[in-house]
């Protein structure tokens, strides 16, 4: 076991190469054949199978595309070419047409019902009108009101997703690229998005490819194509043929790709849309999004509301028509109850909640592209994640070194804040200077003021972190390098293993060359006869190497990229000054050298991803490490953040530690797993599905990008709610299966930011754990909030009822009723958003979809029938309170309906056989509209109080505590006394002005709703399980 | 997602539905078994009942603290309103139109005087209610009745005063002359202090300036509201107050055109400037007479 371990590390970086271009080929077919599988997609596919550009000479090519390699195009045949081609960028994903967006806003939710509820209006007035040219325009305003609404909360839903799109569109203008052209025959720097097919294009290291290149020019060029295939192992790239498909072939460069290092020159053969891709890009969008539970859940309730609505109505039309009343009338309260039972300012409320939770998480670098994915993470239940960049740093750093017989501990934390080791012995000296100067990588230039760690470097992730390390740990290591001139290098090699330089040294006195060599550190032991220990040489002996074959184990085992290093002083007189060293031939000893140390390398976790994962972790969520990486990586940084706990075991570490085969362990005693890719290829979906289940600590390694699709779906088949961090544009497809894709903001690729629900703006997974626990208040507070909207739906419908059942005076008319709804409960609602967790959400398990529902039978029973219901006795106690005081006792209202509302009725007695005329009835009657409206008022100012805890006595809460809130409750006394007090209101909006004690008839009721659902809480919290947590916990 | 979008088919829907209604294995009716149903309803029938309770306790401490004579408040009715007979109504409020030459068209008219007329006959009010206080201009004050039994004394009101326009000597009221009656009432209301009540009619031009109306009787005499008559101190108190008429006749209103005129109650509390109301303390109304010959013109 140990020596296959040994072994597979050792080869590792040798297969790299092997293994991502095996990738490469399954990831891009299988993304083709999902293309293929999409029927009018066949012609770009065709298209793709065509490129044969790579086969092509440098003549051919010319000749193709018109053009000279040396010469480039001229300005005007690129200016033609612009024209018929088109610019050189991806078409973003067509999305909806903007007036298609805006029609379904005006037709989805409650819409309809308006609308149906409008054109009756519209009928009524027009049926009046022919009967009896005097009605009043009532019906005529209020059809126009309801259109009103609908189109005011279309365009209230229009601007806020406008609103969030703009966002996006603003990141992705961020940076324009630059491209380096030929054109003419002199070299330009031209806006990428200038160029056209034929172009002659240079790259160098840092540029991303501005278009599909077929390179005639290559010096040392690496490109990273992970954008493309999610592969972040850099591939060569120059201008030989080395593949017959064009995706594998050396000397193809693919748009979106970044050149690493090297330059190289090529001609633009694909454009725009046209390239790989672009292609790719395009089919990635036609993958359905999945809805978000939010809109499942809103959509959920929008029914039950409607059907109960329509329930009502009709009910109530049938019963005024068997009561007697005349079809029109029976229209016009059935109009009247929809209005009243629909909750029109709901919808929007719940997008400004919403919308107000994205601007929190995007202050928290959580960017929510879509406002309902703002819920979506706090119902996630399993979060793919993945390794590099998001859980750890994405760079390459000095994690250990064994030297003088130790392993000492390097800092790893990001900003180095960590300890440091013992630097006192000689043969770190030793070591430090030979990692400096057999090391080809350097510092670009004028970034003396950056953080060490942030600096940007010349060279390859490994000789990076150990330029950084050096240059943090003795300094200057350009002056080292200046004061030992390099004479001779052997640059590393695969069939070598090793990387050697021969330098002078910084001692005038001492004329030795110093030969360095760093490489596999077998392959460097060997070539060994000594070993420095503190600083004196020692004959390497087979304790020695057991030592040494001990830290090399130890080290690989964390998952770390180990190098050797040792050195010699080449003998004077054989190697005198000037002597003239032939790499090719070897003139000088590459054995027999000492063996100074090793250093290994990781790339280290995220200092705040630890906590995060634990945080997952007590939140009742999944966390799943999906990553191309290699197993022993994988599992070690899994071990590091805590994916996989210290004192669970694989099912390999059982079958180790107890000695026996891998088949007869019992699966269901190890807790972790760690998959190969490699096997994930050959399992079933219900094997797949089996070990998502028995497992909770699950590590992929291995993995391409569709593997994750393959992951996602089989989790999400277990009734999970999946989460998908990517970054690739093979990632896309994945993204968008998931319930939420989140892109990495800065790794990730326009394609995947495409496809993701959020943004990730730092890349940092903690970030996802806080979006979390954003997602999850918000599903509280839109619970507070929804149902203390929901309730006053009760007693704006009654007053309906009882107007068709006893035939008096209409207590609360449909125009005070949409007062209510989008005047003074609106602020209050929003503002329910802004109340904390009331308890620790963290510590909870992720809602159940289909258990734990937004609006459940008991938030709609006790919203409804208990505190709804008190709601209208505090509204009829008002409306009786006025009545009578003003002439007409609770039993005289009983039946006046008829002669009330007739206009020809001038003197209609009242119970102290006053007279009133037509108009002063109408007066009369808005009063009591406004004091029903007041009664209501007072309670849902009390209702909205009571929302803040769910669970909680309002006592142990500081109330005043919600700034929002109190402006809330400040907002609908202030609107209320407006729309009573304000000159002009009762013949427009039939308020009047009240008695100032009448607003205080309804304190009984705002009393006993505070005391029943204080009492309410009190057994929920005293007795769990009791009847009325079952029927009245909402 | 899949566990949430299954696409199930109508029957299995319709079965899961059934198995809701009654569910045969756990007997649940409706997602509760029997018993949890009556525990349910028992709570909801104690709790509606108790709600009930508090409201009708609530209403009780209301009316308790109500006079049962006048209303606390008048905030709707800050002005008596003013009704007409005939009332018939066009487009837009109270419209008089007929032919002198037609009985047609204005027996309906002189019926719903006549009707309106009948409780004012001698016959139909109690003699014993005429007292001392009905003879001169003064108001007509007692004291609030001690308990609901007593009444307080009203004045009679005899469609006599109403001279011409009473219908008693001229059952046609003048409508077959072009020289119609009209009768106008001023609604009752409680008011502290009863005004002084006068009544005077205005003519208006489609366009232009009021100018008063020529030619017009008045009975009784003046148009005025007797004072005796006032104050009005409820119907529990008062059961039989006769609201106070005053009629008009007009004698020579032009002919085949639609006239425009108020009659406005010009009192020092009453007010008829309300522009909404176009009965607050006056009545407006339009009026035409036709004859044959302007008809056939």
């Amino acid at each position: 076991m140990t020596t296959e371990k040994s072994e597979v590390f050792m080869v590792e970086p040798l297969n790299r190469g092997n293994v991502s271009k095996k990738k490469n080929r399954f990831s891009l077919s299988s993304i083709m054949t999902r293309v293929r599988r999409r029927g009018g997609k066949m012609e770009n596919m065709k298209r793709e199978v065509e490129i044969n550009d790579h086969r092509l000479s440098i003549e051919e090519l010319e000749k193709k595309y018109a053009t000279d390699i040396k010469v480039g195009l001229s300005p005007a045949d690129a200016a033609e070419r612009l024209d018929r081609y088109g610019l050189n960028k991806l078409t973003p994903p067509k999305g909806t047409p903007e007036i298609v967006k805006f029609t379904k806003l005006l037709l989805g939710g409650f819409q309809i019902l308006f609308w149906i509820g409008s054109i009756l209006c519209f009928i009524a007035y027009g049926l009046q009108v022919s009967s009896d040219p005097t009605s009043p325009r009532d019906n005529l305003y209020l059809g126009i009101v309801l259109v009103g609404v609908v189109v005011m909360t279309a365009l209230f839903a229009y601007y806020q997703e406008a609103k969030s799109t703009n966002i996006m569109a603003g990141f992705k203008n961020m940076v324009p690229q630059q491209a380096c052209v030929i054109r003419g025959g002199s070299k330009l720097q031209i806006n990428a998005t200038e160029l056209v097919i034929g172009d002659i294009v240079d790259i160098k290291g840092g540029d991303r490819v501005p278009a599909d290149l077929r390179l005639f020019a290559g010096r040392g060029c690496k490109v990273d194509n992970s954008s493309l295939t999610g592969e972040s192992e850099p591939q060569a790239r120059s201008s030989e043929l080395t593949h017959e498909n064009p995706l594998e072939t050396k000397n193809i460069a693919f748009y979106s790709t970044t050149c690493l290092e090297g330059t190289a020159s090529g001609i633009v053969i694909n454009t725009g849309d046209n390239t790989v891709i672009g292609r790719i890009a395009f089919l990635a969008s036609g993958v359905e999004n999945e809805k978000t539970p939010i809109a499942i859940e809103i959509e959920h309730f929008v029914h039950m509301i409607s059907a109960l609505a329509l329930f009502v109505g009709f009910l109530f039309l049938f019963i005024s028509l068997g009561m007697g009343y005349n079809i029109l009338n029976a229209i016009i309260f059935f109009i009247g109850i929809v209005v009243a039972y629909v909750p029109e300012g709901l919808l929007a409320t719940v997008t400004v909640c919403l919308s107000l939770t994205a601007k929190t998480m995007a202050k928290k670098n959580c960017l929510v592209k879509n406002l309902e994915a703002v819920e979506t993470l706090g119902s996630t239940s399993v979060i793919c994640s993945d390794k590099t960049g998001t859980l750890t740093q994405n760079r390459m750093t000095v994690a250990h070194m064994w030297f003088d017989k130790y392993v000492h501990t390097a800092d790893t934390s990001e900003e180095m804040t960590g300890e440091q080791f013992d630097m006192s012995s000689k043969t770190w000296t030793a070591l430090g200077q030979v990692a400096s100067l057999c090391n080809r990588a350097v510092f670009r230039g004028g970034q003396e003021d950056k953080p060490i760690s942030r600096r940007e470097v010349e060279g390859d992730a490994s000789e990076t972190a150990l330029l950084k390390f050096t240059e943090m740990v003795l300094g200057n290591v350009a002056g080292i390098r200046d004061q030992n001139p390099k004479v001779a290098e052997i640059p590393f090699n695969s069939t070598n293993k090793f990387q050697l330089s021969i330098h002078e040294t910084d001692d005038p006195a001492d004329k030795r060359y110093l030969l360095v060599m760093k490489g596999a550190p077998e392959r460097i032991l060997d070539r060994c006869s000594s070993i420095m220990i503190t600083g004196q040489e020692w004959p390497l002996d087979e304790e020695m190497k057991e030592d040494f074959q001990r830290a090399y184990m130890e080290l690989g085992s964390m998952g770390e990229r180990v190098l050797g290093f040792c050195h010699c002083y080449l003998p004077e007189d054989k190697f005198p000054v000037g002597f003239q060293f032939d790499t090719e031939e070897m003139n000088f000893p590459t054995t027999n050298l000492c063996f100074v140390g090793l250093i290994s390398l990781i790339d280290p976790p995220r200092s705040s991803v630890p906590e995060a994962i634990s945080k997952c972790h007590s939140a009742g969520i999944k966390v799943i490490m999906v990553t191309g990486d290699h197993p022993i990586t994988a599992k070690a940084i899994a071990i590091a953040v805590g994916i996989i706990s210290p004192e669970s075991e694989t099912v390999e570490d059982i079958a180790q530690r107890l000695n026996i085969p891998i088949e007869k362990v019992d699966k269901a005693d190890a807790k972790a797993a760690v998959i190969n890719g490699g096997d994930l290829k050959d399992m079933t979906t219900e094997q797949l599905m089996e070990i998502l289940r028995n497992h909770p600590e699950i590590v992929f390694a291995r993995t391409s990008p569709q593997q994750k699709l393959i992951i996602v779906e089989a989790c999400q088949n277990l009734g999970n709610f999946v989460a998908v961090t990517g970054d690739g544009v093979n990632d896309s497809p994945a993204l968008k299966k998931a319930n939420i894709g989140i892109a990495m903001g800065i790794a990730g690729s326009d394609a995947a930011k495409g496809a993701a629900d959020m943004i990730l703006l730092d890349d940092n997974f903690a970030s996802i754990v806080t979006g979390v626990e954003e997602g999850r208040l918000i599903f509280d507070n839109l619970k507070k909030s929804i149902s203390y909207t929901l309730t006053k739906n009760i007693p704006e419908m009654v007053p309906f009822m009882v107007y068709i059942i006893i035939s008096c005076p209409l207590p609360l008319g449909t125009i005070t009723i949409l007062f209510i709804e989008l005047g003074t409960d609106i602020i209050p609602s929003i503002s329910l958003a802004y109340e904390k967790a009331e308890s620790d959400i963290m510590n909870q398990k992720p809602r159940h979809p289909k258990r734990d529902r937004l609006v459940n039978i008991q938030l709609a029973a006790y919203t409804y029938f208990h505190i709804g219901i008190i709601e209208t006795f505090s509204g009829f106690l008002c409306y009786f309170t006025v009545m009578a005081e003003q002439g007409y006792l609770p039993g005289t209202l009983i039946n006046i309906r008829v002669p009330w509302e007739s206009r020809t009725v001038g003197d209609l007695q009242d119970t102290f056989g006053q007279e009133w005329t037509y108009y002063q009835r109408a007066q009369m009657e808005w009063t009591g509209y406004t004091s029903f409206f007041v009664g209501i008022v007072g309670c849902q100012i009390i209702n909205s109080i009571i929302r803040k805890t769910r669970r909680f006595s309002l006592f142990r809460q500081n109330v005043l505590k919600n700034r929002v809130f109190l402006m809330g409750i400040a907002s609908q006394i202030i609107v209320a006394a407006f729309l009573s007090y304000c000159p002009g209101m009762g013949d427009g909006l039939h308020f009047m002005p009240l008695r100032v004690q009448y607003w205080f008839v309804s304190a009984p009721y705002v009393i006993l709703i505070f005391a029943y659902d204080e009492l309410r809480k009190l057994i929920i919290r005293n007795f769990p399980g009791c009847w009325v947590d079952r029927e009245l916990f909402y | 997602m899949a566990a949430l979008k299954e696409k199930r088919t109508c029957a299995q829907r319709c079965e899961d539905f059934g198995y809701f209604v009654w569910n045969p294995d756990t007997k649940q009716l409706l997602g509760r078994t029997l018993d949890k149903w009556v525990y349910i309803s028992l709570y909801y029938v104690a709790f509606y009942i108790v709600m009930s309770g508090l409201f009708v306790l609530a209403l009780y401490v209301l009316l308790s603290t109500l006079s049962p004579y006048t209303p606390t408040y008048r905030d709707r009715l800050q002005s008596p309103g003013v009704v007409m007979r005939p009332n018939t109504y066009g487009d837009e409020g109270l419209l008089i139109v007929y032919e002198v030459n037609k009985p047609d068209s204005y027996t309906p008219l002189i019926h719903t005087l006549q009707n309106y007329l009948t409780p004012y006959n001698r016959t139909e009010q109690h003699a014993h209610y005429e007292n001392e206080h009905c003879n001169g201009n003064k108001y007509f004050t007692q004291n609030e009745p001690k308990d609901p039994e007593q009444k307080l004394l009203s004045c009679p009101f005899y469609r006599s005063s109403l001279g011409k326009c009473s219908g008693m000597d001229n059952s046609t009221f003048g409508y077959p002359d072009g020289q119609p009656c009209i009768i106008i009432k001023m609604n009752r209301v409680s008011m502290d202090l009863p005004p002084l009540v006068n009544v005077y009619f205005l003519f208006f031009k489609q366009k232009g300036e009021p100018k008063n109306l020529h030619n017009i009787e008045y009975f009784p005499p003046n148009g005025t509201f007797d004072l005796h008559y006032f104050p009005y101190y409820g119907k529990i108190a008062q059961p039989s107050y006769m609201n106070p008429l005053v009629a008009v006749k007009f004698n020579s209103l032009e002919k085949n055109k639609l006239l425009k005129i108020e009659c406005r109650v010009v009192a020092d509390k009453i007010s008829a400037d309300n522009i909404h109301d176009p009965y607050e303390g006056k009545v407006e109304f339009e009026i035409e007479i036709k004859n044959g010959t302007a008809v056939n013109k």
